[in-house]
């Protein structure tokens, strides 16, 4: 697995991770270590999306901003296969 | 957010209802890549059916 693919990977298993620690928080609201997780997880994943977009590019409109070109428009439709 | 989410005092539960008791949580799952795939990151949530009974 080329170093994109694990990258989408990784943030794919940090957004996992993230939706489990939203449906335990939404039961338990004043879980702190859940609270710390998340937080920690939430940090993990915007930086890992950030990093993903300048490198190959933006999984968002959040991350398409640039001054060079428009990137949003280079990134593969969801059933050009790339996004699995 | 009502405020009994928390109780566990049983003798006061009226007889024949079914109660779910509170999951407590410590950590996650060591290898979230390994959570992921099984499809939770709380191990004790992680329950395969192994065909004629849970793990």
């Amino acid at each position: 697995m080329g170093e994109k693919e694990q990258l989408l990977r990784d943030i794919g298993i940090a957004d996992f991770v993230l939706t489990e620690l939203v449906l335990y928080l939404d039961t338990h609201p004043f879980d702190r270590n859940a609270q710390e997780y998340f937080n920690h997880y939430n940090r993990i994943k915007l930086q890992m999306e950030k990093e993903f977009s300048q490198k190959y590019y933006p999984l968002n409109t959040r991350y398409a901003e640039s001054s060079k070109e428009w990137r949003w428009g280079a990134a593969p439709l969801p059933w050009e296969g790339e996004c699995a | 957010m009502h405020e009994h989410w928390n109780d566990n005092n049983f003798d006061d539960f009226p007889v024949a209802m079914a109660y779910v008791p509170w999951q407590k949580f410590e950590r996650l799952c060591e290898d979230l890549e390994k959570g992921y795939c099984a499809g939770t990151i709380f191990p004790e949530l992680d329950k395969p059916f192994t065909g004629r009974r849970c793990v």
